[in-house]
Protein backbone atom coordinates (compact mmCIF):
# COMPACT_ATOMS: atom_id res chain seq x y z
CA UNK A 1 0.00 0.00 0.00
CA UNK A 2 2.51 2.53 -0.82
CA UNK A 3 0.70 6.16 -0.68
CA UNK A 4 2.17 9.33 -2.04
CA UNK A 5 0.38 12.71 -0.61
CA UNK A 6 1.37 15.94 -2.56
CA UNK A 7 -0.47 19.28 -2.90
CA UNK A 8 -1.47 20.30 -6.62
CA UNK A 9 -1.12 24.06 -6.97
CA UNK A 10 -4.39 25.80 -8.15
CA UNK A 11 -4.38 26.73 -11.63
CA UNK A 12 -3.42 30.12 -12.82
CA UNK A 13 -6.38 32.13 -13.03
CA UNK A 14 -8.67 29.46 -11.66
CA UNK A 15 -10.40 28.85 -8.76
CA UNK A 16 -9.61 25.49 -6.14
CA UNK A 17 -13.00 24.02 -7.67
CA UNK A 18 -12.03 24.62 -10.86
CA UNK A 19 -8.38 22.76 -10.89
CA UNK A 20 -10.22 20.15 -8.68
CA UNK A 21 -12.49 19.68 -11.80
CA UNK A 22 -9.72 19.68 -14.54
CA UNK A 23 -7.42 17.07 -12.14
CA UNK A 24 -10.66 14.80 -11.97
CA UNK A 25 -11.66 15.22 -15.84
CA UNK A 26 -8.34 13.94 -16.57
CA UNK A 27 -8.71 11.11 -14.21
CA UNK A 28 -11.99 10.06 -15.73
CA UNK A 29 -10.19 10.09 -19.10
CA UNK A 30 -7.41 7.86 -18.17
CA UNK A 31 -10.50 5.56 -17.37
CA UNK A 32 -10.51 5.36 -13.79
CA UNK A 33 -13.83 5.35 -11.63
CA UNK A 34 -15.57 7.11 -9.36
CA UNK A 35 -15.49 5.09 -6.13
CA UNK A 36 -17.17 7.83 -3.21
CA UNK A 37 -15.69 10.30 -1.22
CA UNK A 38 -13.16 10.25 1.73
CA UNK A 39 -11.77 12.53 3.99
CA UNK A 40 -9.10 13.56 6.45
CA UNK A 41 -9.21 15.88 8.96
CA UNK A 42 -6.49 16.78 11.58
CA UNK A 43 -6.55 18.78 14.49
CA UNK A 44 -3.82 20.28 16.47
CA UNK A 45 -2.88 20.73 20.40
CA UNK A 46 -0.72 22.34 22.15
CA UNK A 47 0.98 21.78 25.54
CA UNK A 48 -1.05 23.99 28.21
CA UNK A 49 1.20 26.50 29.24
CA UNK A 50 0.59 25.07 33.21
CA UNK A 51 2.19 21.93 32.37
CA UNK A 52 4.89 23.10 30.88
CA UNK A 53 6.60 25.11 33.73
CA UNK A 54 6.80 21.65 35.66
CA UNK A 55 8.44 19.77 32.67
CA UNK A 56 10.83 21.98 31.74
CA UNK A 57 10.51 21.32 28.11
CA UNK A 58 9.09 23.74 25.30
CA UNK A 59 5.74 23.23 24.11
CA UNK A 60 5.18 20.70 21.48
CA UNK A 61 2.14 20.29 19.29
CA UNK A 62 0.18 17.30 18.82
CA UNK A 63 -1.87 16.56 16.01
CA UNK A 64 -4.66 13.68 16.05
CA UNK A 65 -6.34 12.96 12.83
CA UNK A 66 -9.24 10.86 11.50
CA UNK A 67 -8.96 8.96 8.18
CA UNK A 68 -12.25 7.55 6.29
CA UNK A 69 -9.98 5.09 5.31
CA UNK A 70 -9.85 4.19 8.22
CA UNK A 71 -12.83 4.70 10.13
CA UNK A 72 -12.37 3.21 14.09
CA UNK A 73 -9.11 4.37 14.28
CA UNK A 74 -7.60 7.86 15.04
CA UNK A 75 -4.03 8.90 14.88
CA UNK A 76 -1.98 10.60 17.00
CA UNK A 77 1.58 12.20 16.44
CA UNK A 78 4.16 14.56 17.55
CA UNK A 79 6.37 16.05 14.77
CA UNK A 80 9.32 14.11 14.34
CA UNK A 81 8.19 12.17 16.76
CA UNK A 82 5.92 8.73 16.94
CA UNK A 83 2.62 8.01 15.47
CA UNK A 84 -0.13 6.47 17.63
CA UNK A 85 -2.38 5.00 16.34
CA UNK A 86 -5.50 4.35 18.50
CA UNK A 87 -9.43 3.68 17.79
CA UNK A 88 -12.05 6.33 18.46
CA UNK A 89 -12.01 5.93 21.82
CA UNK A 90 -9.17 8.19 22.08
CA UNK A 91 -10.92 11.58 21.07
CA UNK A 92 -13.20 10.87 24.57
CA UNK A 93 -9.63 10.71 26.02
CA UNK A 94 -8.28 14.03 24.68
CA UNK A 95 -11.70 15.45 25.83
CA UNK A 96 -10.73 14.48 29.76
CA UNK A 97 -7.01 16.03 28.68
CA UNK A 98 -8.43 19.22 28.29
CA UNK A 99 -6.90 20.87 31.07
CA UNK A 100 -3.38 19.43 30.17
CA UNK A 101 -3.74 19.73 26.07
CA UNK A 102 -5.40 22.69 24.40
CA UNK A 103 -7.08 22.65 21.23
CA UNK A 104 -6.37 25.42 18.64
CA UNK A 105 -9.69 25.17 17.29
CA UNK A 106 -9.06 27.65 14.74
CA UNK A 107 -6.50 25.30 13.23
CA UNK A 108 -8.62 22.40 12.56
CA UNK A 109 -7.85 21.43 8.89
CA UNK A 110 -9.26 19.08 6.72
CA UNK A 111 -9.31 17.56 3.10
CA UNK A 112 -12.53 16.27 1.53
CA UNK A 113 -13.05 14.69 -1.97
CA UNK A 114 -13.55 11.82 -4.13
CA UNK A 115 -11.58 8.47 -4.46
CA UNK A 116 -10.99 6.94 -8.11
CA UNK A 117 -10.32 3.44 -8.46
CA UNK A 118 -7.93 2.89 -11.39
CA UNK A 119 -6.63 -0.82 -11.50
CA UNK A 120 -4.57 -1.28 -8.83
CA UNK A 121 -4.54 2.42 -8.23
CA UNK A 122 -6.26 4.08 -5.95
CA UNK A 123 -6.37 8.28 -6.52
CA UNK A 124 -8.04 11.08 -3.76
CA UNK A 125 -7.93 14.49 -5.02
CA UNK A 126 -9.66 16.74 -1.76
CA UNK A 127 -10.28 20.29 -1.65
CA UNK A 128 -8.21 21.36 1.79
CA UNK A 129 -10.41 23.41 3.90
CA UNK A 130 -9.78 25.47 7.32
CA UNK A 131 -13.31 26.28 8.49
CA UNK A 132 -14.95 27.92 5.57
CA UNK A 133 -12.48 28.77 3.13
CA UNK A 134 -10.36 26.31 0.45
CA UNK A 135 -7.18 26.52 1.02
CA UNK A 136 -5.90 24.11 -1.53
CA UNK A 137 -6.17 20.70 -3.13
CA UNK A 138 -4.41 17.29 -1.98
CA UNK A 139 -3.70 14.45 -4.38
CA UNK A 140 -3.14 11.33 -2.81
CA UNK A 141 -2.19 8.30 -5.00
CA UNK A 142 -2.23 4.67 -3.54
CA UNK A 143 -0.51 1.75 -5.31
CA UNK A 144 -2.31 -1.51 -3.84
CA UNK A 145 0.02 -4.64 -3.94
CA UNK A 146 2.90 -3.15 -2.63
CA UNK A 147 3.56 -2.83 1.01
CA UNK A 148 7.75 -1.97 0.46
CA UNK A 149 7.93 1.53 -0.32
CA UNK A 150 11.02 1.77 -2.06
CA UNK A 151 9.36 -0.67 -4.59
CA UNK A 152 6.89 1.17 -5.77
CA UNK A 153 8.61 4.68 -6.48
CA UNK A 154 9.08 4.62 -9.87
CA UNK A 155 6.05 3.18 -10.89
CA UNK A 156 4.08 6.18 -8.70
CA UNK A 157 6.13 8.53 -10.28
CA UNK A 158 5.05 7.20 -13.81
CA UNK A 159 1.54 7.54 -12.68
CA UNK A 160 1.70 10.62 -11.12
CA UNK A 161 3.60 12.26 -14.14
CA UNK A 162 0.26 11.33 -16.34
CA UNK A 163 -2.20 13.06 -14.82
CA UNK A 164 -0.08 15.50 -12.62
CA UNK A 165 2.35 16.33 -15.35
CA UNK A 166 4.80 18.97 -14.35
CA UNK A 167 3.01 19.29 -11.02
CA UNK A 168 4.62 15.89 -9.94
CA UNK A 169 5.77 15.68 -6.46
CA UNK A 170 9.37 13.99 -5.12
CA UNK A 171 9.81 11.17 -3.22
CA UNK A 172 7.73 11.83 -0.09
CA UNK A 173 10.31 11.83 2.86
CA UNK A 174 8.45 8.86 4.60
CA UNK A 175 10.44 6.96 1.56
CA UNK A 176 13.61 7.48 2.47
CA UNK A 177 13.87 7.72 6.09
CA UNK A 178 13.62 3.29 5.58
CA UNK A 179 14.02 1.74 2.85
CA UNK A 180 12.97 -1.56 2.95
CA UNK A 181 10.71 -1.00 5.80
CA UNK A 182 6.77 -2.22 5.48
CA UNK A 183 4.42 1.07 4.59
CA UNK A 184 1.79 1.39 6.86
CA UNK A 185 -1.00 4.03 7.14
CA UNK A 186 0.86 5.67 9.48
CA UNK A 187 3.03 7.17 6.88
CA UNK A 188 0.31 8.12 4.85
CA UNK A 189 -0.97 10.38 7.94
CA UNK A 190 2.70 11.86 8.51
CA UNK A 191 2.44 12.57 4.59
CA UNK A 192 -0.99 14.33 5.41
CA UNK A 193 0.45 16.30 8.48
CA UNK A 194 3.32 17.89 6.27
CA UNK A 195 0.81 18.48 4.15
CA UNK A 196 -1.18 20.33 5.80
CA UNK A 197 1.53 21.86 7.44
CA UNK A 198 2.70 23.50 4.12
CA UNK A 199 -0.60 24.47 3.34
CA UNK A 200 -1.51 26.53 6.48
CA UNK A 201 2.28 28.64 6.33
CA UNK A 202 0.30 29.38 2.76
CA UNK A 203 -1.03 32.45 2.18
CA UNK A 204 -4.67 31.88 1.55
CA UNK A 205 -5.79 31.34 -2.29
CA UNK A 206 -7.21 34.10 -4.10
CA UNK A 207 -10.69 33.14 -4.93
CA UNK A 208 -11.42 34.35 -8.18
CA UNK A 209 -14.63 36.30 -9.07
CA UNK A 210 -14.59 38.37 -6.15
CA UNK A 211 -15.71 41.61 -6.46
CA UNK B 1 -7.29 19.86 37.84
CA UNK B 2 -9.65 16.82 37.55
CA UNK B 3 -10.96 15.52 34.00
CA UNK B 4 -14.28 17.50 33.93
CA UNK B 5 -17.17 16.02 35.69
CA UNK B 6 -19.02 12.98 34.84
CA UNK B 7 -22.65 13.56 35.72
CA UNK B 8 -25.43 10.98 35.72
CA UNK B 9 -25.82 11.56 31.75
CA UNK B 10 -25.03 8.70 29.88
CA UNK B 11 -24.30 11.37 26.74
CA UNK B 12 -21.17 14.07 27.04
CA UNK B 13 -20.63 16.31 24.43
CA UNK B 14 -21.86 13.21 21.80
CA UNK B 15 -19.70 10.50 23.35
CA UNK B 16 -21.27 7.65 25.46
CA UNK B 17 -19.79 7.99 29.21
CA UNK B 18 -19.07 4.45 30.55
CA UNK B 19 -18.77 3.76 33.97
CA UNK B 20 -16.54 1.08 36.10
CA UNK B 21 -18.14 -0.52 38.60
CA UNK B 22 -16.02 -2.61 40.57
CA UNK B 23 -15.89 -4.94 43.99
CA UNK B 24 -13.16 -6.29 45.23
CA UNK B 25 -11.85 -9.01 47.28
CA UNK B 26 -8.97 -11.19 48.14
CA UNK B 27 -8.11 -15.02 48.91
CA UNK B 28 -4.79 -16.51 50.45
CA UNK B 29 -3.13 -18.69 47.87
CA UNK B 30 -4.34 -21.99 49.42
CA UNK B 31 -7.70 -20.89 49.28
CA UNK B 32 -7.10 -20.16 45.49
CA UNK B 33 -8.28 -23.60 44.00
CA UNK B 34 -11.56 -24.23 45.54
CA UNK B 35 -12.87 -20.44 44.29
CA UNK B 36 -11.28 -21.41 40.82
CA UNK B 37 -13.66 -24.45 41.63
CA UNK B 38 -16.64 -22.04 42.35
CA UNK B 39 -16.20 -19.82 39.45
CA UNK B 40 -16.05 -22.13 37.21
CA UNK B 41 -19.46 -23.67 38.37
CA UNK B 42 -21.00 -20.51 38.55
CA UNK B 43 -19.46 -18.67 35.44
CA UNK B 44 -20.48 -19.16 31.41
CA UNK B 45 -19.30 -21.52 29.99
CA UNK B 46 -16.00 -21.67 28.35
CA UNK B 47 -12.34 -22.81 27.95
CA UNK B 48 -10.65 -21.93 31.29
CA UNK B 49 -8.41 -18.39 30.16
CA UNK B 50 -5.50 -17.18 31.64
CA UNK B 51 -3.31 -13.99 31.62
CA UNK B 52 -0.03 -12.74 31.83
CA UNK B 53 -0.31 -8.55 31.67
CA UNK B 54 2.32 -5.92 32.40
CA UNK B 55 0.94 -2.44 33.71
CA UNK B 56 2.38 0.59 33.68
CA UNK B 57 1.29 3.13 35.29
CA UNK B 58 2.03 6.82 33.96
CA UNK B 59 1.45 10.32 35.54
CA UNK B 60 1.29 13.49 33.85
CA UNK B 61 2.10 16.20 36.41
CA UNK B 62 0.59 19.86 36.32
CA UNK B 63 0.32 22.81 38.14
CA UNK B 64 -2.87 21.58 39.50
CA UNK B 65 -2.73 19.68 42.47
CA UNK B 66 -3.21 15.76 41.30
CA UNK B 67 -2.02 14.67 38.60
CA UNK B 68 -2.86 12.88 36.00
CA UNK B 69 -2.92 8.83 35.94
CA UNK B 70 -2.97 6.88 32.63
CA UNK B 71 -2.79 2.96 32.44
CA UNK B 72 -1.04 1.41 29.89
CA UNK B 73 -0.92 -2.64 29.73
CA UNK B 74 0.06 -5.12 27.48
CA UNK B 75 -0.12 -8.83 26.95
CA UNK B 76 2.75 -10.91 27.48
CA UNK B 77 1.27 -14.56 26.22
CA UNK B 78 -0.56 -13.27 23.67
CA UNK B 79 1.48 -11.91 21.04
CA UNK B 80 0.40 -9.55 18.27
CA UNK B 81 -2.76 -8.06 20.46
CA UNK B 82 -3.13 -4.00 20.90
CA UNK B 83 -2.00 -2.94 24.16
CA UNK B 84 -4.36 -1.06 26.03
CA UNK B 85 -4.77 2.14 27.60
CA UNK B 86 -7.45 3.37 30.30
CA UNK B 87 -8.07 6.56 32.33
CA UNK B 88 -10.02 6.06 35.54
CA UNK B 89 -11.80 8.61 36.87
CA UNK B 90 -12.33 9.12 40.61
CA UNK B 91 -14.58 7.37 42.34
CA UNK B 92 -18.43 8.75 42.28
CA UNK B 93 -19.31 9.73 45.90
CA UNK B 94 -23.43 10.05 46.09
CA UNK B 95 -25.68 6.97 46.65
CA UNK B 96 -24.12 5.38 50.14
CA UNK B 97 -26.71 2.56 48.90
CA UNK B 98 -24.77 1.79 45.84
CA UNK B 99 -22.86 -1.52 46.70
CA UNK B 100 -20.52 -1.03 44.41
CA UNK B 101 -17.42 1.37 43.74
CA UNK B 102 -18.50 3.46 40.35
CA UNK B 103 -15.71 5.76 38.31
CA UNK B 104 -16.07 6.95 34.85
CA UNK B 105 -13.44 4.94 32.53
CA UNK B 106 -12.22 5.02 29.05
CA UNK B 107 -10.95 2.46 27.71
CA UNK B 108 -8.54 2.46 24.44
CA UNK B 109 -6.91 0.15 22.38
CA UNK B 110 -3.29 1.11 20.83
CA UNK B 111 -0.53 0.34 19.11
CA UNK B 112 2.57 -0.87 20.53
CA UNK B 113 4.56 2.47 20.68
CA UNK B 114 2.60 3.54 23.57
CA UNK B 115 4.86 4.42 26.03
CA UNK B 116 7.07 6.06 23.65
CA UNK B 117 3.97 8.26 22.88
CA UNK B 118 2.86 9.12 26.26
CA UNK B 119 6.55 9.53 26.99
CA UNK B 120 6.34 12.27 23.83
CA UNK B 121 3.24 13.86 25.89
CA UNK B 122 5.08 14.34 28.90
CA UNK B 123 3.86 11.71 30.80
CA UNK B 124 6.87 9.61 33.35
CA UNK B 125 5.93 6.23 34.05
CA UNK B 126 4.93 6.20 38.24
CA UNK B 127 4.72 2.50 38.62
CA UNK B 128 4.86 -0.93 37.11
CA UNK B 129 3.55 -4.49 37.92
CA UNK B 130 2.79 -7.87 36.43
CA UNK B 131 -0.68 -9.12 36.80
CA UNK B 132 -1.05 -13.03 36.63
CA UNK B 133 -4.77 -14.93 36.67
CA UNK B 134 -7.60 -16.27 35.55
CA UNK B 135 -10.26 -14.66 33.49
CA UNK B 136 -14.43 -15.18 33.87
CA UNK B 137 -17.16 -13.81 31.91
CA UNK B 138 -20.89 -14.01 33.49
CA UNK B 139 -22.99 -12.01 31.00
CA UNK B 140 -21.54 -8.50 31.39
CA UNK B 141 -19.76 -9.22 34.33
CA UNK B 142 -15.65 -9.80 34.69
CA UNK B 143 -14.30 -11.55 37.13
CA UNK B 144 -10.35 -11.94 37.33
CA UNK B 145 -8.72 -13.26 40.02
CA UNK B 146 -4.73 -12.68 40.13
CA UNK B 147 -1.65 -12.43 41.66
CA UNK B 148 0.53 -8.84 41.47
CA UNK B 149 3.78 -9.28 41.39
CA UNK B 150 6.65 -6.58 41.50
CA UNK B 151 9.35 -5.89 38.99
CA UNK B 152 12.55 -6.03 40.89
CA UNK B 153 14.70 -4.44 38.19
CA UNK B 154 12.54 -1.42 36.06
CA UNK B 155 11.67 -2.60 32.48
CA UNK B 156 13.04 -6.37 33.30
CA UNK B 157 9.50 -8.47 33.37
CA UNK B 158 11.90 -11.44 33.87
CA UNK B 159 12.91 -10.65 37.16
CA UNK B 160 9.61 -10.17 39.77
CA UNK B 161 8.33 -11.16 42.99
CA UNK B 162 4.99 -11.70 44.47
CA UNK B 163 3.51 -8.99 46.40
CA UNK B 164 1.67 -11.03 48.99
CA UNK B 165 0.18 -14.61 49.71
CA UNK B 166 -2.23 -13.87 48.08
CA UNK B 167 -4.86 -13.36 45.03
CA UNK B 168 -6.51 -10.35 44.42
CA UNK B 169 -9.91 -10.90 43.16
CA UNK B 170 -12.17 -8.21 41.22
CA UNK B 171 -15.81 -8.42 39.82
CA UNK B 172 -16.12 -6.04 37.52
CA UNK B 173 -18.54 -4.15 35.03
CA UNK B 174 -18.16 -1.66 32.43
CA UNK B 175 -21.60 0.03 31.40
CA UNK B 176 -22.80 3.44 29.95
CA UNK B 177 -23.59 5.98 32.53
CA UNK B 178 -26.36 5.88 34.52
CA UNK B 179 -27.22 2.26 34.87
CA UNK B 180 -27.06 1.85 38.54
CA UNK B 181 -28.76 -1.58 38.26
CA UNK B 182 -25.73 -3.39 37.31
CA UNK B 183 -24.25 -2.92 40.97
CA UNK B 184 -27.82 -5.05 41.99
CA UNK B 185 -26.43 -7.43 39.82
CA UNK B 186 -23.14 -7.76 40.97
CA UNK B 187 -24.33 -7.58 44.96
CA UNK B 188 -26.12 -10.26 44.25
CA UNK B 189 -23.30 -12.60 42.20
CA UNK B 190 -20.72 -11.54 44.81
CA UNK B 191 -23.35 -13.01 47.66
CA UNK B 192 -22.74 -16.32 45.93
CA UNK B 193 -19.26 -16.48 46.14
CA UNK B 194 -19.44 -16.38 50.14
CA UNK B 195 -17.63 -17.54 52.34
CA UNK B 196 -14.94 -18.58 50.03
CA UNK B 197 -14.54 -14.46 49.51
CA UNK B 198 -16.34 -11.08 50.70
CA UNK B 199 -16.39 -8.78 47.85
CA UNK B 200 -16.74 -5.54 48.78
CA UNK B 201 -16.69 -1.68 47.89
CA UNK B 202 -13.16 -0.60 48.77
CA UNK B 203 -12.68 3.33 48.69
CA UNK B 204 -9.16 3.91 47.62
CA UNK B 205 -9.23 6.56 49.22
CA UNK B 206 -9.44 5.60 52.68
CA UNK B 207 -6.32 3.46 52.11
CA UNK B 208 -3.39 6.45 51.55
Amino acid sequence: MGDCVSQMPVAEGKSVQQTVELLTRKLEMLGAEKQGTFCVDCETYHTAASTLGSQGQTGKLMYVMHNSEYPLSCFALFENGPCLIADTNFDVLMVKLKGFFQSAKASKIETRGTRYQYCDFLVKVGTVTMGPSARGISVEVEYGPCVVASDCWSLLLEFLQSFLGSHTPGAPAVFGNRHDAVYGPADTMVQYMELFNKIRKQQQVPVAGIR
Amino acid sequence: MEAPPVTMMPVTGGTINMMEYLLQGSVLDHSLESLIHRLRGLCDNMEPETFLDHEMVFLLKGQQASPFVLRARRSMDRAGAPWHLRYLGQPEMGDKNRHALVRNCVDIATSENLTDFLMEMGFRMDHEFVAKGHLFRKGIMKIMVYKVFRILVPGNTDSTEALSLSYLVELSVVAPAGQDVVSDDMKNFAEQLKPLVHLEKIDPKRLM
